[in-house]
C-alpha cells in the first residue's frame, strides 16, 4: 500500500482525499498557500506544508514547490484532486520522473485526452460515436468550410486544448466562417497557448450525460451508472444526478459500452469520466476527463463505492475491489453551493462566514471546507460546499427531490450570498421535476423574486415584472 | 453600557474643491492644519456615547475626524485549531515547521526576520564541509548570501533583505523549510 499521500489541492476536494487516506490508514500531507493558513485541509492532514503566497500560480500550480514538499515529507504519492494540476501532463510526467506515484492515469494518457481534437480521433478509432465534424484540427477557414459543406450548418468551432467555452464559436452559415475561425483561434491561443481549433456539428436541445469509470491498468475496468449534468450555467455544472432520468435504455447501454471500449483502448488507470452529449437515443463523445470529478459523490451515493479509496488501492497495485458493471441503488442528486449571488447575476462573493449549519439526517451528505469564522478569499474558485442527497425504493427520484428540498431548506450560510436559493428554485420547476431537461434549461429561464425572499424560475423572454 | 471609542484622525492632502467648499466656518483650513482639536474630539466622543450612533465623521478643510463606537465583542470566530491540535501526531518535522514567530519580537523594531521564499531544504554552507555563509554575530549587508534553500536539485542562494547583525539562526542545517518560514533574525544597523 501507498504510505503517504500529498494532496496537491485545497478546499473540499483536499478534505475528500484526506478523509479517504485516514480511513485507509494512509498518512496525508496537506499543502497550502499563506491565504489558506486557516483552512481545514491544513488542520486535518497529518502534516502540512506552506508552499507559497495566495496566488495559485505561485502555490497550488507551483510544481517545484509541490514536488519539494513531497520530497521533504517523504510522500510516495500525490493526489491532484480536480482543477489546478489534475490534468497537467507535464506535472504527471515530473511525478513519474521523481518516482512519486501520481494518483491518476499516466502522463501519456493525460496528454492524449487533453488534446480535444486528438481525443476525438482516439474515441472514433475505439468505435465511440463522435459528433460529425473535422478529423483533427482545422488549420484554416477553408478547412472549416469543407466540413460545413459536408455535414451542414450550424457548426461549432472549439479549441483543441480547451474547455469551459473558451475559443468556442457557433457558426450558422458559411459567410460567418472566416471571422469565427480567426477569433476562435486567437482566443484559444490566448487562453491555452495553443490556437488549434476543430469543427463539429452544433447540436441544440442536448443533455449532458457522463459515465464514471475506474480501471486498474491491468485490464480490469469498472463502469458505473451514468450521471446527468445538464443543469449548467455558462458551461459550469450546478446540479448533477444519477441515474439520468427518462434516458432511453439503448442510449444508456450504448454510452456505457462506448466508455468501456475507449478506456480499454487507452490502457487507462485510475478514475476517469467519459462525457457525452445526447438527444433521444443518439449520443456522441465530447471528451474524457482524466481525473476525479467534482460530482463524483453522486456516483458514490448510488453505488456505495468510495472512488478515492479505489484510486489509492489501484495505485498500490491491489486492483479493483468492485465489479465490472457496478449496480445502481436508488437515486442521488448533487447541488453545488457556490459563493455567488444569484440575485445579482451570480456576482462572486467573498468575506467572513458568520454562521454555518449544514443539513443532516438520512440520505444527506455534505462535502465542504466551511466552518463559522472561515474567510472566503477571492483567490480561488467559488465552490463552498456540495450537498448530495440519496434515496432508495420505489419512486427514488421523487424521494430524492423531496429530500433535496428539505436539506437545502436546512442549509444555512450567513455572511455571504450563495446559490442555495437558486437550487430551491430549480427543485420547484415542473420540467426539472419531470426529469430529462436539456443543457439550455437555465439559459431559457430567469430568476424572479417571489417577494418573500425566495426565488422562482420563469421563462426568460417574458417581460420581467419590476420587483 | 460600556463602550470604547476608536478615534482616527486623518490629515488629507489639500484639494481645491475642499478648500472652496469650505465656506468660512469657524475653523478655516489653515487654523486646523497640524493641530489636533482635542476639545472638539472630546465633544464628539460624548455626542457619540449619548446618541448611540455607530460612527461620527467630521470633515473640515484638510482635517477629517472619525469617531467610531466599538461594541464589546465583535464577531470573530477562530478556526477550531486547538481542538484539532491535540490529535496531530507529533514527531513529524514538517508538522513542526509551521511558520511560527513571536509577533512581538518581530515587531519591536530591534530585529528583522528573513523568511524563506520557497519550499525546500535549508543549507548553511555552499557545499557540505565548507564554512557556513554566516554565523551568529556576523555583520551582513543587504544582498549578501545567507544560506541555500534547495528545491528540486536547484541550489537557491537566499540573500539578506536587510543589513545588520545576525542575532539568531532559526533553522537547523539540512532541515526542511516551508514558504514564508523565518530563517534568520537580523538586528538592523542603526
Amino acid at each position: 500500500m501507498i504510505n503517504k499521500v500529498l494532496v496537491a489541492n485545497r478546499g473540499e476536494v483536499a478534505l475528500r482525499v484526506i478523509r479517504a487516506c485516514r480511513e485507509l490508514g494512509v498518512r496525508s500531507v496537506a499543502v497550502y498557500s499563506t491565504g489558506d493558513a486557516d483552512s481545514l485541509h491544513r488542520l486535518l492532514a497529518d502534516e502540512a506544508i506552506c508552499i507559497g503566497p495566495p496566488e495559485a500560480r505561485s502555490s497550488y500550480l507551483n510544481i517545484p514547490a509541490i514536488i519539494s514538499a513531497a520530497e521533504l515529507t517523504g510522500a510516495d504519492a500525490i493526489h491532484p484532486g480536480y482543477g489546478f494540476l489534475a490534468e497537467n501532463a507535464r506535472f504527471a510526467e515530473i511525478c513519474e520522473a521523481c518516482n512519486i506515484k501520481f494518483l491518476g492515469p499516466s502522463s501519456r494518457v493525460i496528454a492524449r485526452m487533453g488534446d480535444k481534437a486528438a481525443a476525438r480521433q482516439v474515441a472514433s478509432t475505439a468505435g465511440v460515436p463522435i459528433t460529425p465534424g473535422s478529423d483533427g484540427p482545422c488549420w484554416s477557414a477553408a478547412e472549416v468550410k469543407r466540413v460545413g459543406a459536408e455535414i451542414g450548418y450550424p457548426l461549432v468551432i472549439k479549441a483543441s486544448a480547451g474547455g469551459g467555452g473558451k475559443g468556442m464559436r457557433v457558426i450558422q452559415a458559411e459567410d460567418e466562417v472566416e471571422s469565427a475561425f480567426k477569433s476562435a483561434s486567437r482566443e484559444a491561443g490566448a487562453a491555452f497557448g495553443d490556437g488549434a481549433v476543430y469543427a463539429e456539428r452544433y447540436m441544440q436541445e442536448l443533455r449532458h450525460v457522463e459515465v464514471q469509470v475506474l480501471a486498474d491498468g491491468r485490464g480490469g475496468t469498472a463502469i458505473f451508472p451514468e450521471r446527468d449534468c445538464s443543469i449548467q450555467r455558462r458551461y459550469q455544472k450546478l446540479v448533477e444526478e444519477s441515474p439520468a432520468p427518462n434516458l432511453p435504455e439503448p442510449a444508456r447501454e450504448g454510452m456505457k459500452a462506448a466508455s468501456r471500449a475507449l478506456v480499454d483502448s487507452l490502457g487507462y488507470e485510475s478514475a476517469g469520466t467519459v462525457e457525452f452529449i445526447c438527444a433521444g437515443e443518439e449520443f456522441y463523445f465530447i471528451e474524457m476527463n482524466t481525473r476525479l470529478q467534482v460530482e463524483h459523490p453522486v456516483t458514490e451515493m448510488v453505488t456505495g463505492v468510495d472512488l478515492v479509496a479505489e484510486q489509492l488501492r489501484i495505485a498500490s497495485g491491489e486492483g479493483l475491489s468492485v465489479s465490472v458493471d457496478v449496480a445502481l441503488r436508488g437515486h442521488a442528486m448533487e447541488f453545488r453551493i457556490n459563493a455567488e449571488d444569484p440575485r445579482r447575476n451570480f456576482l462572486p462573493q467573498t468575506g467572513l462566514v458568520e454562521f454555518y449549519n449544514p443539513p443532516g439526517g438520512p440520505g444527506v451528505r455534505v462535502d465542504s471546507h466551511l466552518y463559522a469564522g472561515f474567510k472566503v478569499a477571492p483567490y480561488y474558485d467559488s465552490l463552498l460546499a456540495k450537498l448530495i442527497v440519496h434515496a432508495e425504493g420505489k419512486d427514488a427520484r421523487d424521494a430524492a427531490l423531496r429530500r433535496g428540498a428539505r436539506a437545502l431548506d436546512e442549509f444555512a450560510v450567513a455572511g455571504l450570498e450563495t446559490t442555495l436559493p437558486l437550487h430551491l428554485a430549480i427543485l420547484e420547476d415542473e420540467e426539472f421535476r419531470r426529469g430529462g431537461v436539456s443543457t439550455s434549461f437555465l439559459a431559457e429561464r430567469e430568476l424572479k423574486s417571489d417577494g418573500r425572499g425566495l426565488l422562482r424560475l420563469v421563462p426568460a423572454n417574458r417581460t420581467p415584472s419590476p420587483t | 453600557m460600556s463602550r470604547t471609542a476608536l478615534i482616527s484622525v486623518q490629515s488629507e492632502p489639500m484639494s481645491k474643491e475642499r478648500v472652496q467648499s469650505n465656506d468660512g466656518g469657524e475653523a478655516s483650513p489653515k487654523s486646523g492644519k497640524g493641530t489636533l482639536p482635542l476639545e472638539d474630539v472630546g465633544k464628539l466622543v460624548q455626542l457619540l456615547a449619548e446618541s448611540g450612533v455607530g460612527e461620527i465623521r467630521v470633515k473640515q478643510g484638510e482635517l477629517e475626524i472619525t469617531v467610531k463606537a466599538r461594541t464589546e465583542a465583535p464577531i470573530h470566530v477562530r478556526p477550531p485549531e486547538a481542538a484539532y491540535d491535540a490529535r496531530v501526531t507529533p514527531g513529524s518535522e514538517a508538522a513542526a515547521a509551521v511558520p511560527e514567530v513571536d509577533p512581538l519580537s518581530e515587531r519591536n523594531g530591534s530585529s528583522h526576520i528573513t523568511r524563506s521564499p520557497m519550499v525546500g531544504t535549508f543549507y548553511r554552507a555552499p557545499t557540505p564541509g565548507e564554512e557556513p555563509y554566516v554565523e551568529i554575530g556576523d555583520r551582513v549587508g543587504k544582498g549578501q548570501t545567507l544560506c541555500i534553500v534547495e528545491a528540486m536539485k536547484l541550489m537557491n542562494e537566499i540573500p539578506a533583505d536587510e543589513s545588520g547583525e545576525v542575532v539568531e539562526i532559526l533553522v537547523e542545517n539540512a532541515d526542511g523549510v516551508e514558504y514564508d518560514q523565518p530563517l534568520f533574525r537580523i538586528r538592523p544597523e542603526v
